[in-house]
């Protein structure tokens, strides 16, 4: 081995000269164009400058490395050791040329990526549209990489490049629909028309905020809390109206309720005032409530609606007209609890028993029957977290799920206030808006006028 | 709510398929409690034609009406309901009986648990009170009782709800009609359109009062011309029709302006095409269960004058969808105003139209039987499901 050095020293050092030489003026070209490049980045004030300064500045070396064992290869004059000598020379050029391939493809991505992590927002594209076209780019410069360094080991690309070209065909054919979304998307990241977070309606109906927008579809929660996908494109070439900017969440969502009811009846009947204010006195809250309340559904087309069951009685079949004005003028929404409603129905009929007297007897047929109201609670799909949720809902909602928060939670269930006004002073900290509501007088209205009144006050608001 | 009745089966029972407002309502019913999931299936008690003229008497003296009932008909009915009761498979989770003829089947209830609703379709605010306390401790036995309007509960031990009867806005006798259907159907029956025309479209029983009708007309008729229309049917549950039709025609047979029409079963769009035809729909009944002819006319927006009887309160809201009356003077007085003033008449019909549309189709009466099934297992006075 010792002999066979000595004899070839000469041999040995040109191709370590050579490689070393590349090495040392590798670093001095890195040093001359950094400092021509920074002139110009000086000059241009280009913020991607640094960018490729920061990227190339350690390949750069390696290329010439890589150069250096190339010229060290071709120059080199060694007798071969073995038969396989010949191959591996080639073998090693191959290894450089792959070598420096994939650097440069490697270089190409990570600069490609950056560039486009700075430029791509700029244009407001969407996180997920900056993720698409990065990967897109990276896809196709490894392609591009893997097939030069085929190439450059001899392997025959024709069939590869005839199987990515089909497969391209095949990609553009399934994905032409898509297309329309991706550069709708583009657009609605550019011109920011809609946002994620603002409120939008379609001309189709569905309304909710946006909570995403991806390269091809934008998803919008609705009011019941199911997410609806639209497809980009559907955004641009539809007529849309945007409420905005997302307004204050509540601390807790208002879930909306229904309700129903089922008459029973209790058997028992009155045929004149004494007998009917024995009765009212004792029977449960739940039959006062049932009096004084369900012509409010039942009779809710008509205007005027007919007064309280009480007041229709007395006038109808004892034929008392004053006594019927007085109960049918008991203002229902003074009071808080069903028990003060019954002692004032109650001390209305007592007085006028007493001043004037009306011990007549109805007709056989006309007596009153006492009846209550057994109420049936289900939920409902709509939920809203803020105001404008909070109206849209509103506006969908069934007149029974209206009459259940407004009247029979208030009454019935004891509350005291209206379920909205509640859920706007305590979970939505709006205790004007919730106050204003509260004082609306809920008997004074039909049911739909009732919606409007509602609708109306808390535009108001948000506006 | 129907999904929370999941796995149950309701079984309904009466006494007949075909005619009357029971079947009507059972043929829509049970089809649309179907389709919503819920097993809901349909039985028929069995009896002689004697079993029916006892349970026809039944049913008027409970309406009010004077019957002679002896020891013999109590023993039929006994006999027959024994007979049912060995006959009848009784499989449903909730067993609800219509109207007094399958009552006394709940005497298998201690036997076969499950749970045992009354339907009454009758007038019983003031019945017969040998009928009534005849069948009254069959009544108490049930797990609740349901009744078309506030008048007909008593104070009983169960519960018992309201449930009203209600109308399928689908179906033959209330589909909009065109005109050439009306038109066909008046030039068969030979009614010109020469005038306006009253009807009356009911059974031919006593209950109906169809003398009472043809009086009130003639009233009308000294002032105002005009033509009556009496146009009924008869069910296999009812046998009184033949006595009361022949009466009927000779009342009405010197009046070249009285219609008296025996309209076979099944012929939904002729009485449609009747009602759709008319100035005023009039139902002069002296007892009613609930009066669904009245319904069908106010759901045609049709100007209505009935007697306050029965359920016909709860839909004519007098002077608001309808007129009110309680007897032939004040039919043919309240006849009179409508015929004079048909802007008046109108606006009746059009809120007519309304009341029915919001509490008395049969999307309501779906939601009720849902509600009442349900609430057979929840006692309280609110449910949350």
């Amino acid at each position: 081995m010792i002999h066979w050095l000595t004899d070839n020293w000469l041999k040995i050092a040109m191709p370590v000269l050579a490689f070393l030489t590349c090495f040392v003026v590798g670093l001095w070209v890195r040093r001359v164009v950094e400092r021509a490049f920074e002139r110009w980045r000086a000059r241009t004030r280009w913020e991607g400058s640094h960018l490729i300064v920061k990227t190339t500045r350690r390949p750069f070396l390696y290329w010439f490395l890589l150069l250096g064992a190339l010229i060290a290869i071709e120059v080199s004059a060694l007798p071969p050791i073995s038969a396989l000598a010949p191959k591996a020379e080639s073998i090693g050029v191959n290894i450089i040329g792959s070598l420096f391939v994939l650097s440069l493809g490697w270089l190409v991505i990570i600069l490609g990526e950056q560039l486009l992590r700075l430029y791509l927002p700029k244009v407001k594209a969407t996180q997920s549209t900056t993720a698409l076209v990065v990967n897109a780019i990276r896809v196709i410069i490894i392609v591009v990489g893997v097939l030069m360094v085929l190439q450059i080991w001899g392997v025959p690309t024709s069939p590869i490049l005839i199987l990515i070209a089909v497969l391209v065909l095949a990609a553009a054919v399934a994905l032409r629909d898509a297309a329309p979304n991706l550069f709708a998307g583009f657009q609605l990241g550019a011109t920011q028309q809609i946002k994620v977070g603002d409120y939008i309606k379609l001309e189709t109906g569905e309304e909710g905020h946006v909570t995403e927008i991806s390269w091809n579809n934008t998803h919008i929660r609705v009011l019941d809390e199911s997410t609806v996908i639209v497809p980009n494109s559907r955004l641009l070439q539809r007529t849309v109206i945007n409420y905005g900017h997302p307004l204050k969440k509540a601390k807790e969502p208002f879930h909306f309720y229904s309700r129903t009811h089922l008459t029973e009846l209790t058997g028992l009947k009155a045929k004149n005032l004494r007998e009917f204010v024995d009765i009212l006195k004792k029977v449960p809250d739940t039959v006062i409530y049932h009096h004084t309340h369900h012509f409010l559904e039942q009779h809710h087309y008509l205007t005027p609606e007919p007064s309280n069951d009480f007041a229709v009685w007395v006038s109808d079949a004892l034929g008392d007209e004053v006594l019927s004005e007085g109960l049918a003028s008991v203002d229902t929404f003074a009071f808080s609890d069903l028990e003060a409603l019954r002692e004032r129905l109650v001390g209305i009929i007592e007085e006028h028993l007493s001043k004037r007297g009306n011990f007549r007897e109805v007709m056989p047929g006309r007596e009153f029957h006492f009846a209550k109201s057994v109420s049936v609670i289900l939920p409902t799909p709509y939920v809203a977290h803020d105001l404008r949720e909070f109206i849209e809902a509103l506006r969908k909602i069934s007149l029974s799920s209206l009459y259940f928060h407004i009247f029979e939670s208030r009454l019935r269930l004891g509350k005291g206030l209206n379920d909205f006004s509640i859920w706007i002073k305590d979970s939505l900290g709006e205790t004007e808006l919730g106050e204003e509501i509260a004082r609306l007088d809920p008997y004074t209205y039909t049911l739909e006028g009732l919606r409007s009144a509602l609708i109306q006050v808390i535009e108001k608001r948000i506006k | 709510m129907a999904a929370r009745l999941s796995g149950k089966v309701i079984q309904n029972i009466n006494s007949t398929f075909v005619g009357g407002g029971v079947a009507e309502i059972l043929s829509r019913m049970v089809p649309l409690l179907g389709q919503l999931g819920v097993d809901a299936r349909w039985n028929v008690i069995k009896g002689s034609d004697e079993f029916f003229q006892v349970t026809k008497k039944f049913h008027n003296a409970l309406h009010g009406r004077q019957e002679r009932i002896g020891p013999k008909d109590f023993t039929l009915f006994l006999d027959t309901t024994q007979k049912n009761i060995g006959e009848i498979e009784l499989y449903g989770d909730i067993i609800f009986v219509h109207d007094p003829q399958p009552s006394g089947l709940i005497t298998r209830k201690k036997e076969l648990g499950k749970k045992w609703v009354w339907r009454c379709h009758i007038d019983v605010s003031h019945p017969n009170e040998e009928v009534w306390n005849f069948l009254q401790p069959f009544v108490v036995q049930y797990d609740a009782a349901v009744f078309s309007a506030p008048g007909f509960s008593h104070e009983l031990p169960i519960r018992q709800f309201l449930i009203s009867p209600s109308i399928d806005p689908l179906t033959d006798k209330n589909r909009e009609l065109p005109q050439a259907t009306i038109d066909s159907v008046l030039e068969k029956y030979g009614i010109p359109k020469d005038k306006p025309i009253i009807t009356q479209v009911s059974r031919f029983d006593y209950l109906k009062d169809p003398v009472g009708v043809i009086q009130a007309f003639e009233l009308v008729r000294r002032s105002i011309d005009c033509r009556l229309i009496f146009a009924g049917g008869t069910a296999t549950d009812d046998p009184e029709s033949d006595k009361v039709l022949p009466g009927v025609r000779e009342r009405a047979a010197n009046s070249p302006d009285i219609h008296i029409l025996l309209i076979p079963p099944g012929s939904d769009i002729e009485i449609n095409a009747l009602q759709r035809a008319s100035t005023i729909i009039v139902q002069k009944s002296l007892g009613e269960g609930f009066g669904l002819t009245v319904s069908e006319a106010l759901w045609k927006a049709k100007p209505v004058v009935a007697s306050a009887v029965g359920g016909i309160p709860l839909q004519v809201k007098n002077k608001f969808t309808g007129l009110l009356s309680h007897g032939v003077p004040g039919t043919a007085y309240a006849l009179r105003q409508l015929l004079t003033n048909p802007e008046y008449a109108r606006w009746l019909g059009e809120n007519g139209r309304e009341h029915i549309r919001y509490n008395f189709l049969i999307t309501r009466h779906l939601r009720d039987y849902l509600l009442l099934f349900l609430s057979l297992d929840h006692p309280g006075d609110v449910i949350y499901l």
